[in-house]
C-alpha cells in the first residue's frame, strides 16, 4: 500500500468520523465488519476453545502463528467480552513439550516413529484384539472437545463400521445427568431456551453452579441486566460461598444433596399458595412417579432402569406433603423463610425466572432426579420456553451439546435416535452405507463401567482422544492400575504429555483447535464453524483424520472415502441428513462460515431459539400455545422423586465432605491453561479450602499443609483460609485442575443410576494437619 | 493534487442512483452508509484542471442534493520515511 | 322547574351512574394493568457499532480536571512498562499489586481506585483509569500474579506493541490510532492523567473529542504491509 492510497483511507476515515458525529448509529457496510488492522495482523473468527458458554472470538493471525485474541463483537454469545482463559487461548498452542511426532512404547521406553508406521500400529493391533476377543474388547473414549466431524467420524467407525457400542466420551461424567433429566421430562434434549433468556428474566436462580467463575462471560451479562433494570435479583443457592455469592443479591448455603428436598419443598410451597398455573398443568402435563431406592452404582456390571408411572396431582400433592418448608429446614439448612422467598420468586405471577445449573445438579448420585425437580418446579408455574421464563442446563465442554449428545457418541446413542430403536439403526445404516446388522441393538458400556471393564479384561484396547481419564477418573487408583494391566493397549491422542500418555501404549500428536478446521456447539444450541487458521505443529493430525486414516487401513475405504480438503464439508452434509426437519434442523455449512454460528433447529433460514411453544418454534404443530413435542402426548412430565441421601454420608471415621470443582483461570486438568504462563502464575498449584473454624480447630494456618484421607486414597494439600471460597463448617473443596496433586484417587465412583454420571462433589473424608 | 473527503447527500430515495453514478465517474470512489442518506466520497485528482473539471462534474449530477467537505490532503512536503 | 320527586330521581340516578361508571373505570383500569405486557418478540437484531463514538466522550465531564492534574516526571509509567502485564497488545493486563483479599468478583473493590485513578501511597503509584468500568466482574480477565515461575516453558513470541513515533501523516498532523478501539474507546483513561504512560500522554485532554482529529488507521511508516483482501475499504472504482 502506498502512500497516496494511506492518504484516501485517512480522508475516507474523517468523512466516516464527521458522519458518525452527525448520525449517531451510522453504519457503512464494511466498517462493521472491517477489523482494524495492527501491524500485519489478521483477524479470523472462531469459537473459544474453552467452555460451553461459547464464546466468539476473532483471532489475531501473523506470520503464521495466533498472537492475539479479541472478542468477536458481532457474537451474540459475548458481544465482544472474553474471560481470561478466552483471551489467553492461543497461547496453549506454544508451550515447548508439545507433542511433536507419534511416540509407541517399547520395553517400558517412549519411541518416536513416523504417523504412517504409528497408524499403522493402531490399526494392527486393534484388529488384533477384535480377532482375539472379539468386537467388543475394543473401545474408543472421546471428548466434549472433540469437534464435531471427530465425533462423527468416531460414530461412524465404531458403531457402524466396527460394530460395537464401546463408544463413550468425557461428557457421560459432566453432562449425562442432564441428558437424561432433558429426556425423561422433555423427550428431548437440550435446553429449550437461549441466551437472550438473560435479557428478559427478572430473577436467576443459580443452583449450586459458581457462575462468576464457570460461565463468567454469562455471569457479566446477567451484572450488566442488573445494573440497566433495578429489580433484577440473582440468588446463589450453593453449598459454599463463592464469588458468585458475593456477587449475588441474595446467598443461601444448603448441605450438598438436600438440593433434592429443597426443590420438592418450593413446589409444595407453590401448591400451597396457589401459585400453580392450574390451565399450563392440566393441559401440556402429565405426572410420573420412577422407582426409589435406586442404588449407587457402586459395584461392577450394576445395572438399572426406570419405570414411569402414571400418578394424579392428588398423589403428587400427598407426596410432597414430606417436604414443607418448616419440616426439611434441618435436613437442608436452609430456613423454612428463605425456601417460601424462592418459592415466592418462582411463584410471583409477574416475574419472568431463569434458572442456571451445571456440575451441582449433574454430579450427584440423583442428578437425573434433581434434574427432573427443578423442571418441576418451572413447569407447575408454566415459565418455560417464553423469554426471560427458562430452566436452563449450562454445559461445561465447548462442545458436549454439539458432538456427545449431538451426533451422540455415547453408548446408546445414534446421531439420530438411540441403537436399541430399529428403525434408527435402519437410518443409520442406509446413510453410513452399513449392514444394519452391524449396529448392535443393546448399549454396552458407559464410562465408569468402561473402565471397569478394561480392568477386568473385558475390554483390552482403549483409543483415548482430547481427555484426560487418569486425572479425571473418580476412585482414580483403580482405574490407573486396570490400564496399566497386562495385555491391554492404550493409544492417546493428545496435544501435550500427560498422566494419561504416561500410560498409552501409542501416543499420537494431535492438531490442536484452529490448526484444523472443526465446529463445535455450546449450550445455547448454537453450532459454530471454524476454519483451519494456522498449520498443525510438527506432524500433528486431527483427530478427525486419524480415525478415518485407521478406518481406511482396517478395510473402509468406501465408508470414509473423502479428501483432506473436502472432508470436513461432506462430513457436515452427511451428518445433516440425521437431523433434517423442524425439529432439529442443521444450518447449511455456508451459513456457519458466515455467521456467528446457528441455533438448531434451524427452519427456514432461521435459528431457533426457544423451542416447544408454537409462537417461537416452527416445529409446534398445536399452533400458538405449548407443544412438548418430544413426548408422544405432546405434554411435558412432572416427576415426583423424593430425597435420598448421598452414599458415602461423613461418619465418626470420616466426619469431612469432600467437594471438588475449577477455578476461573483453570481447564479441566490443566494440560492446556498451566502451560500459559499467566493462567499458570495466577494459580500455580491446587489447595484445600477450609472454613476458619475448622483451621482454628486444627492449627492449620493460611498456606499450612493440611493432609485429606478418604477411604480410597490420600493427598497433602496447601490450606487456602477465606481466599477465593468459603466451605461451611464440616466441608472442604479442592479444585482438580493439578495433575501433581491428584485429588480424584480420594474421590467415590458413585454414579447416578439413570445417567451413570459419577458424583465427583461429596465423599466422605477426613482432614488433618499434616 | 489533492486528496479530498465529502459527505455527499442525495435526493430523497436517490442513494442507489447516485451510488452507481458516482462509481463510475473518474477520480471517485465512495463509501454508501447503510442505514441512512449519505455516501461518503473520497476524490483523488492530479492537478488543478482535474480537479476542477470534478468538481462540475458533482454539480452537474441531479440526484445529488448537497454535499459538504471534510478533509482535505495537499502532498507538497515529502515527509522523509 | 322540577318536581321534588323528580329532583330525587334524578340525582338518585346521577349517582348511580357515577357509580356504575367508577365501577367501570376501576375494573377497566385493575384489567389492563394486570396484563402481562404484550412482549415485542421481533427483538432487534444484535448490531454491533464499533467503531463507535460513544466511548470517547466518557470521563468527557472531567475534561476540566485533567487540566489541573498533577505531573509526576517520576512516577509516570512508560509504555512499556504498560504493555509488560499484557500477553499482547490487547489483553486483559494481570494484577500488577498484591491484593487485599481474595473474595469477590472485583466491583467496587477495584473500582475504588480504578474507577478514577488517583496516588496510592502503598505502592507509590497513580492508579491506572479502567476505560470499562461498567464491567463489574473484574477478575474474569484480570488475574493475580501469584509466581515468577513457569509450569512448562513456552514458545510464544510476544507481538511487538504499537510505536509513537512515525505515526503522523505529515509534519504536524494529529497522529493516528494505532491499535484496535474494541474495549478501549474511551481514550481518556489511558491518554490522559497522572497514570498515563508518558510517551502517549496528551497535551490537551480538554478537547473531548478526540476523534474529531485522531482516526484508526495502522502505521503508515512500514510500507511494506499489505492490506489483506478482506480488507477492502472502498469498492473499487469502475
Amino acid at each position: 500500500m502506498n502512500r497516496r492510497e494511506f492518504i484516501r483511507k485517512m480522508a475516507a476515515a474523517s468523512a466516516i468520523t464527521a458522519a458518525a458525529t452527525m448520525f449517531p448509529g451510522i453504519v457503512f457496510a464494511e466498517e462493521q465488519t472491517r477489523d482494524l488492522p495492527e501491524g500485519d495482523i489478521l483477524w479470523k473468527k472462531s469459537p473459544c476453545r474453552f467452555c460451553g458458554v461459547g464464546c466468539g472470538l476473532k483471532i489475531g493471525l501473523q506470520n503464521g502463528k495466533a498472537v492475539a485474541v479479541k472478542g468477536d463483537p458481532e457474537s451474540p454469545v459475548n458481544k465482544g467480552l472474553c474471560c481470561v482463559k478466552g483471551y489467553h487461548s492461543v497461547m496453549a498452542l506454544y508451550a515447548k513439550d508439545r507433542l511433536k511426532k507419534p511416540l509407541v512404547r517399547k520395553n517400558g521406553k517412549l519411541v518416536e516413529t513416523s504417523m504412517k508406521e504409528a497408524l499403522d500400529l493402531v490399526a494392527s493391533k486393534m484388529q488384533e484384539t477384535i480377532d482375539k476377543h472379539g468386537k467388543n474388547a475394543v473401545s474408543m473414549y472421546g471428548s466434549g472437545q472433540w469437534t464435531i466431524p471427530d465425533g462423527y467420524v468416531a460414530s461412524k467407525f465404531m458403531k457402524g463400521a466396527i460394530g460395537t457400542n464401546n463408544l463413550e466420551a468425557n461428557a457421560r461424567l459432566c453432562m449425562a445427568s442432564a441428558v437424561t433429566g432433558f429426556l425423561s421430562s422433555f423427550g428431548m434434549d437440550e435446553p429449550m431456551g437461549c441466551y437472550e433468556d438473560i435479557d428478559h428474566a427478572d430473577v436467576f436462580v443459580l443452583w449450586g453452579n459458581n457462575m462468576a467463575e464457570m460461565h463468567p462471560v454469562l455471569f457479566s451479562r446477567m451484572l450488566d441486566q442488573r445494573l440497566q433494570r433495578k429489580n433484577v435479583k440473582i440468588i446463589d443457592l450453593a453449598t459454599r460461598t463463592t464469588r458468585t455469592s458475593t456477587a449475588a443479591d441474595r446467598s443461601i448455603l444448603f448441605k450438598p444433596q438436600t438440593d433434592l428436598a429443597i426443590a420438592n419443598a418450593i413446589c409444595y410451597e407453590i401448591i400451597n399458595n396457589g401459585w400453580v398455573d392450574t390451565g399450563f398443568v392440566k393441559n401440556h402435563c402429565t405426572i410420573k412417579k420412577g422407582k426409589t431406592n435406586i442404588g449407587y452404582g457402586l459395584e461392577d456390571k450394576f445395572a438399572f432402569k426406570d419405570e414411569a408411572q402414571g400418578i394424579d396431582f392428588e398423589e403428587f400433592k400427598e407426596f410432597l406433603k414430606d417436604y414443607k418448608p418448616e419440616d426439611v429446614q434441618e435436613l437442608t439448612g436452609v430456613s423454612a423463610k428463605d425456601i417460601k422467598y424462592l418459592a415466592y420468586l418462582y411463584g410471583s405471577p409477574n416475574k419472568k425466572v431463569t434458572s442456571f445449573w451445571c456440575m451441582g445438579m449433574n454430579q450427584h448420585t440423583r442428578g437425573t432426579w434433581i434434574n427432573n425437580l427443578v423442571y418441576n418446579i418451572h413447569l407447575l408455574v408454566g415459565k418455560i420456553s417464553t423469554p426471560g421464563n427458562s430452566p436452563f442446563s449450562l454445559t461445561g465442554q465447548p462442545s458436549a451439546c454439539g458432538t456427545v449428545r449431538e451426533v451422540g457418541t455415547l453408548t446408546h446413542k445414534l446421531p439420530h435416535g438411540v441403537v436399541m430403536n430399529e428403525k434408527d439403526r435402519k437410518m443409520a445404516a442406509e446413510i453410513w452405507k452399513v449392514p444394519v446388522e452391524n449396529i448392535q441393538p443393546k448399549p454396552s458400556l458407559h464410562t465408569v463401567e468402561m473402565f471397569r471393564a478394561l480392568d477386568r479384561g473385558d475390554v483390552r484396547f482403549m483409543w483415548i482422544q482430547v481427555t484426560n481419564p487418569m486425572v479425571t477418573m473418580p476412585k482414580l487408583n483403580r482405574y490407573r492400575e486396570g490400564a496399566l494391566k497386562e495385555d491391554r493397549f492404550i493409544v492417546v491422542s493428545d496435544v501435550y504429555p500427560t498422566p494419561t500418555t504416561d500410560i498409552a501404549d501409542v501416543i499420537l500428536p494431535s492438531a490442536m483447535w484452529i490448526e484444523r478446521e472443526g465446529m463445535y456447539g455450546n449450550s445455547e444450541r448454537r453450532t459454530q464453524h471454524f476454519d483451519q487458521l494456522v498449520d498443525p505443529y510438527g506432524e500433528s493430525m486431527s483427530d478427525t483424520w486419524q480415525i478415518i486414516e485407521v478406518a481406511r487401513r482396517m478395510g473402509f475405504e468406501k465408508q470414509f472415502p473423502w479428501t483432506y480438503e473436502n472432508h470436513i464439508e461432506e462430513i457436515w452434509k452427511e451428518y445433516s441428513l440425521f437431523h433434517k426437519g423442524a425439529k432439529h434442523g442443521m444450518a447449511p455449512l455456508e451459513v456457519l462460515k458466515s455467521e456467528a454460528g446457528a441455533q438448531w433447529p434451524y427452519v427456514n433460514g432461521k435459528s431457533t431459539k426457544w423451542r416447544f411453544h408454537g409462537k417461537y418454534d416452527p416445529a409446534c404443530s398445536k399452533g400458538d400455545t405449548y407443544d412438548f413435542y418430544g413426548k408422544p402426548d405432546g405434554k411435558a412430565w412432572i416427576w415426583a422423586r423424593p430425597y435420598e441421601p448421598a452414599p458415602e454420608e461423613p461418619d465418626k471415621e470420616y466426619p469431612f465432605l469432600l467437594n471438588t470443582g475449577r477455578v476461573i483461570e483453570h481447564w479441566h486438568t490443566g494440560s492446556m491453561t498451566r502451560r500459559i504462563p499467566v493462567l499458570h502464575q495466577a494459580v500455580p498449584n491446587a489447595y484445600v479450602e477450609l472454613h476458619p473454624e475448622d483451621a482454628k480447630k486444627m492449627g492449620v494456618i493460611n498456606g499450612g499443609k493440611v493432609k485429606l484421607t478418604s477411604r480410597r486414597g490420600e493427598i497433602e494439600l496447601p490450606a487456602s483460609i477465606n481466599e477465593r471460597g468459603k466451605p461451611v463448617r464440616g466441608h472442604v473443596f479442592v479444585p482438580f485442575f493439578d495433575e501433581g496433586l491428584l485429588i480424584n484417587e480420594l474421590t467415590l465412583d458413585a454414579f447416578c443410576p439413570i445417567s451413570k454420571q459419577p458424583d465427583y462433589k461429596k465423599c466422605a473424608i477426613k482432614v488433618e494437619k499434616a | 493534487m489533492p486528496v479530498k473527503s465529502y459527505l455527499v447527500f442525495p435526493h430523497i430515495g436517490k442513494k442507489k442512483a447516485l451510488s452507481d453514478i458516482l462509481v463510475d465517474m473518474s477520480w471517485c470512489e465512495i463509501l454508501p452508509a447503510e442505514n441512512e442518506e449519505l455516501i461518503v466520497l473520497v476524490t483523488d485528482t492530479e492537478n488543478e484542471k482535474e480537479e476542477e473539471k470534478c468538481l462540475n462534474s458533482l454539480n452537474a449530477i441531479p440526484e445529488l442534493d448537497h454535499y459538504t467537505l471534510v478533509s482535505g490532503f495537499e502532498e507538497n512536503s515529502k515527509k522523509v520515511n | 322547574m322540577m318536581t321534588m320527586r323528580k329532583k330525587r330521581f334524578f340525582t338518585i340516578g346521577i349517582f348511580i351512574i357515577l357509580m356504575i361508571s367508577s365501577i367501570v373505570i376501576l375494573d377497566v383500569s385493575l384489567i389492563s394493568g394486570s396484563e402481562e405486557a404484550e412482549l415485542n418478540f421481533e427483538k432487534e437484531s444484535f448490531s454491533p457499532s464499533i467503531p463507535t463514538e460513544s466511548g470517547v466522550f466518557r470521563r468527557s465531564e472531567f475534561a476540566m480536571d485533567y487540566e489541573n492534574m498533577p505531573e509526576n516526571e517520576k512516577l509516570a509509567r512508560k509504555l512499556k512498562d504498560y504493555y509488560s502485564n499484557r500477553a499482547y497488545p490487547g489483553a486483559p493486563p494481570t494484577i500488577s499489586h498484591p491484593l487485599l483479599s481474595e473474595k469477590g468478583i472485583g466491583a467496587q473493590s477495584c473500582l475504588q481506585c480504578h474507577e478514577n485513578g488517583g496516588y496510592v501511597d502503598q505502592f507509590k503509584a497513580y492508579a491506572p483509569v479502567t476505560p470499562h468500568p461498567e464491567m463489574l466482574n473484574c477478575r474474569q480477565c484480570h488475574v493475580a500474579v501469584k509466581t515468577d515461575e513457569l509450569f512448562v516453558s513456552t514458545n510464544w513470541t510476544k507481538m511487538s506493541h504499537p510505536d509513537v513515533e512515525d505515526n503522523t501523516a505529515l509534519e504536524g498532523s494529529p497522529p493516528v490510532i494505532p491499535h484496535t478501539l474494541q474495549m478501549r474507546e474511551n481514550c481518556l483513561a489511558c491518554h490522559a492523567g497522572p497514570a498515563a504512560p508518558k510517551e502517549i500522554k496528551v497535551t490537551h485532554a480538554l478537547r473531548i473529542n478526540c476523534r474529531q482529529c485522531h482516526v484508526p488507521v495502522k502505521d503508515f511508516t512500514t510500507l511494506k504491509i499489505e492490506w489483506d483482501s478482506t480488507d477492502q475499504f472502498f469498492r473499487k472504482p469502475k
